[in-house]
């Protein structure tokens, strides 16, 4: 308790140091109005919203925000121990996503909700996808968003104030005006070529997904923080809902990320080299095969989901080269994954949110090339302290309430490291079950209705194992192993792929009780199951999917040609009938 | 009478560009949202509007000189319809309800233009042109339809019969029948006759009354009341209850149902089915609160078949909550989304 007193007092009072420093710089600024950033143009602050407006937003916030960000909007809201990142604190004024430069309050008036213009509003309104604050749009009216910012920046940011001019400025980046470079392959390739430049790659990767220098970053509070994915724009916390708009990666890169490690590229950048290093970051968003963005379901602000995992007929071998022709036409599926909140140990963050599957088979095996970025490598050293079909090991899974010491945001990169890990689970019995009846996702339902689930882990094996029921442990089958096969699992610059191939299954050969037996042409049920070592994942503490279904594609048969012909056939004697009907009855009018 | 059609028309031109707007993405589809729980209303209005718009159009046209055909007419209406499911409503209504929707408007626009015998005359008569082909232009579409209806039939029906890995369909039963009784932490509890423990004043005697009374006022936003505030230290009874419930609800729930109870919650997009949303009126407002009481202990795997107890993530709480946490729970739900819990009499 002490201990959390006084590193407070050390926050508050860095907090401070940080006040003086800034509106130090903004002396000098004032005897240099030239020496602006490009971009960039002096702002007023603005006016304090009326005191209605106040108390009308205390009513907002004890209604909706206090769960998660506190009664004096510390971010130590009940909600705040199990979230990662944890709830913004308000005290201190930081604000992450702004159009203002570094260290800057954000944009903030009460009377004018505009796009642009208004930061925290905007923030309320889109929410910040990838962490637990979600888009209030359609949930509160913009009278009730603007009434709970003015209680926020009145009340709780306690350290800073928004209308005093002695301390703060607003030096404002013009995004309506500077007009967005074309992405052009040479566009790109300048933005390639300057984040490396602009040590960007450092944090963020060789590839943008963010595995650079992970472990070492801390947030303004202490708490571990990661770069952001440049694959996954969805989840940047700035997209507003527009993830592809590459004007949100242009403000972030010029503003910086305030509290955060990500500072502010407007110093050292002209506007035209930060449109290069947008149009690049923006190009590495995963995109459709022809290049187009992802569809975007505005319900959950990700990728729209398609629950069928298609698998092509490949004739003889199935290549373990991902650089095939086969795995480049076969379709590719972004399947969702959320933590396994459902049994202990709860895993309320999971660091996997989706794992992309590929899919093709054989006369004899089925193949799936699975992908998903993981900003560690996870090798657990030395032997686990279970047996690889153990389900009930002993994990602690984080107390509701513990302090900022205990959440699960501090003590993010403190875990024991496990193996990194994936799981492919199908129903054993699918066919026999009256659809759409299924074997329990998590593990199966009993005996009875079992799950086959083949698990690749990070050390290099492979194991088949029976599944029948959440708390049950897995029932191992030796000599079910001899028939799986690693094509391929590779770690490299934040992403694992990883190519596994099972025997398809037979009834006649195999005993069709125990694994699953993927027939052509049907739907299979299918759920992913990851681990991320890192992340102390092991046992049921994992990441899931919802059932997805494997579904190998059939050669088309005959009769889809053949059926179409004689359709149009009739179609033609159809017409000539009415045509002569009509016509003799025209003939018989005229008669 | 001419001023009321010429802003019937502008209305109606607005809108027809409002949503051409939509359809070819020009213009977000979320200009104008629909907003949750105002939908139906809104729906109707904006088709009030669209409906006054054409009349008004059709009459401007008319009165120029250039009147639209029947024919014409009912064909645009219906495409109008069809093009406003698809792109207006959010969420998409699936194909099998719009095919329905489309086959009523459908009905409604022949039984317009078939009023009587006149109307109806001059509606069949572009169709009876072509098939008579009285002029040289009929002629040619006369041939291309010969031509082309084959063809397109053709391809329909070996587009539906090409295998394709479409999603099975699969209902589910959202509100199963309860059992009579559920057995909790040892203790059995009657659904018909238990009662919520902490549904109380501050004298700590159930009263359905007081609690309804402390509930967040419906309409946008659902606020607490004014002097209902459950973060008040010196609440006793029903408030203080809901803020016990509120820090068990996000420590425990919010993960899938969401910071406003909607569903919507941080790993709810991953799930299906999707976590259910407390504030559509369709869920916790049509049940008793026993009813969630069994649901929340039991959990996805207490559902019998038709809930698809196999694929439903809702943890059994008892696994995690005490009997008190959960009822606290229950009381907390109802608050925040402002509804009355439905009663057994």
């Amino acid at each position: 308790m002490m201990n959390s007193v006084t590193r407070k007092a050390g926050v508050v009072a860095a907090t401070a140091f940080g006040v003086i420093l800034v509106s130090g710089s903004i002396e000098g600024s004032l005897f240099a109005q030239e020496k602006l950033p490009e971009g960039f143009k002096k702002g007023d602050l603005a006016p304090e919203p009326a005191a209605e407006m106040i108390e009308a937003g205390k009513r907002v916030y004890f209604t909706k925000c206090v769960w998660c960000h506190g009664v004096d909007g510390a971010g130590d809201g009940p909600g705040a121990d199990r979230l990662w990142p944890r709830p913004r604190n308000f005290n201190q004024g930081t604000f992450k996503i702004r159009h203002t430069a570094s260290g800057e309050l954000p944009l903030f008036d009460a009377k004018k909700p505009i796009p642009g213009q208004n930061d925290l509003f905007e923030t309320v309104t889109h929410g910040l996808p990838g962490s637990a604050m979600p888009p209030w749009e359609g949930i509160l009216t913009e009278e009730q968003r603007l009434q709970v910012l003015s209680f926020v920046t009145t009340q709780l940011v306690k350290d800073r104030k928004f209308t005093d001019k002695q301390s703060e400025s607003q030096t404002i980046l013009q995004l309506a005006e500077l007009k967005p470079k074309a992405a052009t392959d040479e566009s790109k390739k300048r933005g390639s070529e300057l984040i490396v430049e602009k040590k960007c790659i450092e944090c963020h990767g060789v590839e943008g997904r963010g595995d650079g220098n992970a472990f070492n970053l801390k947030d303004d509070w202490g708490f571990p923080i990661q770069p952001a994915d440049f694959h996954k724009c969805w989840n940047f916390r700035g997209s507003r809902q527009d993830p592809y708009n590459v004007g949100n990666i242009f403000r972030t890169f010029s503003t910086g990320v305030n509290g955060t490690p990500m500072p502010s590229f407007a110093d050292n950048t002209t506007v035209d080299e930060r449109w290069d290093i947008a149009n690049f970051v923006n190009s590495l968003c995963e995109r459709d095969t022809v290049g187009n963005p992802l569809p975007i379901d505005p319900l959950t602000d990700k990728p729209k989901i398609n629950f069928v995992v298609p698998s092509n007929l490949v004739e003889g071998e199935i290549p373990a080269d991902m650089e095939n022709e086969a795995w480049q036409k076969a379709p590719k599926r972004y399947v969702a994954m959320g933590g396994q909140i459902t049994h202990k140990p709860r895993n309320f963050v999971n660091r996997i949110d989706d794992i992309w599957v590929r899919s093709l088979y054989n006369d004899k095996s089925v193949v799936y090339l699975l992908e998903w970025d993981d900003r560690t490598k996870s090798v657990a050293e030395g032997k686990l302290p279970w047996a690889p079909m153990q389900v009930n090991i002993e994990i602690k899974e984080q107390d509701p309430k513990t302090g900022e010491e205990g959440s699960i945001a501090a003590n993010q990169n403190k875990y024991a490291i496990y193996n990194d890990a994936i799981a492919i689970e199908t129903a054993v019995k699918w066919k026999e079950l009256p659809a759409p009846i299924k074997p329990r996702f998590l593990f199966g339902t009993n005996d009875q209705f079992p799950v086959d689930i083949v698990k690749w882990e990070a050390d290099g094996s492979i194991r088949a194992f029976l599944g029948t029921g959440w708390d049950k442990d897995f029932i191992e089958r030796d000599t079910y192993e001899e028939n799986l096969k690693v094509l391929k699992g590779e770690w490299k610059n934040g992403r694992w792929y990883v190519m596994i191939q099972r025997p398809l299954g037979n009834k006649k050969d195999q005993d069709y009780e125990e694994d699953t037996f993927f027939e052509v042409g049907q739907y299979i049920p299918t759920v992913f199951f990851a681990w991320d070592g890192h992340n102390g994942d092991a046992g049921r503490k994992m990441a899931v999917s919802a059932f997805y279904y494997t579904f190998l594609n059939p050669p088309i048969p005959r009769e889809t040609y053949i059926y179409p012909v004689v359709i149009a056939f009739g179609v033609v004697l159809l017409e000539g009938w009415v045509l002569t009907r009509r016509a003799n009855k025209k003939k018989g009018k005229t008669l | 009478m001419k001023a009321l059609m010429s802003i019937g028309a502008l209305v109606g031109v607005v809108g027809l560009l409002l949503l051409v707007g939509m359809i070819f993405d020009v213009i977000p589809s979320n200009t104008v949202r629909l907003v949750e729980g105002y939908m139906p209303f809104q729906m109707l209005l904006e088709f009030t509007c669209y409906v006054a718009g054409f009349a008004g159009l059709s009459y401007m046209a008319s009165s120029i000189g250039m009147a639209i055909p029947r024919f014409w007419q009912g064909i645009g209406f219906w495409a109008f319809v069809l093009l406003y499911l698809k792109f207006r409503v959010y969420p998409p209504i699936p194909f099998s309800v719009r095919a329905m929707y489309g086959t009523v408007s459908l009905v409604a626009v022949f039984m317009w233009v078939s009023a009587n015998e006149e109307d109806w005359k001059e509606f069949k008569r572009p169709i009876m042109n072509v098939l008579d082909a009285s002029s040289g232009t009929n002629k040619l579409l006369r041939y291309a339809y010969l031509i082309l209806l084959p063809i397109i039939i053709g391809g329909f029906s070996f587009n539906a019969m090409v295998p394709k890995s479409e999603e099975p369909i699969e209902l589910r039963t959202v509100h199963p029948a309860p059992p009579a009784s559920t057995k909790v932490h040892g203790k059995t509890f009657v659904l018909q006759t238990s009662q919520n423990p902490y549904r109380v004043n501050p004298e700590g005697k159930y009263d359905q009354e007081f609690t309804n009374a402390n509930i967040v006022e419906q309409g946008m936003g659902r606020l607490m009341k004014p002097n209902a505030n459950p973060w008040d230290e010196k609440n006793e009874g029903y408030l203080k209850y809901v803020r016990e419930g509120g820090e068990i609800f996000f420590q425990n729930c919010h993960f899938c149902h969401g910071d406003n109870l909607n569903g919507r919650g941080l790993h709810a997009f991953a799930f299906n089915p999707i976590p259910a949303n407390f504030t559509d009126p369709g869920t916790i407002a049509q049940l008793q609160e026993t009813f969630i009481f069994w649901r929340v202990s039991k959990g996805g795997i207490g559902l019998p078949n038709e809930g698809f107890p196999w694929a439903s993530v809702m943890p059994p709480w008892e696994q995690h909550l005490t009997v008190d946490e959960i009822w606290k729970v229950v009381l907390f739900e109802y608050w925040h989304t402002g509804y009355y819990p439905r009663t057994w009499d």
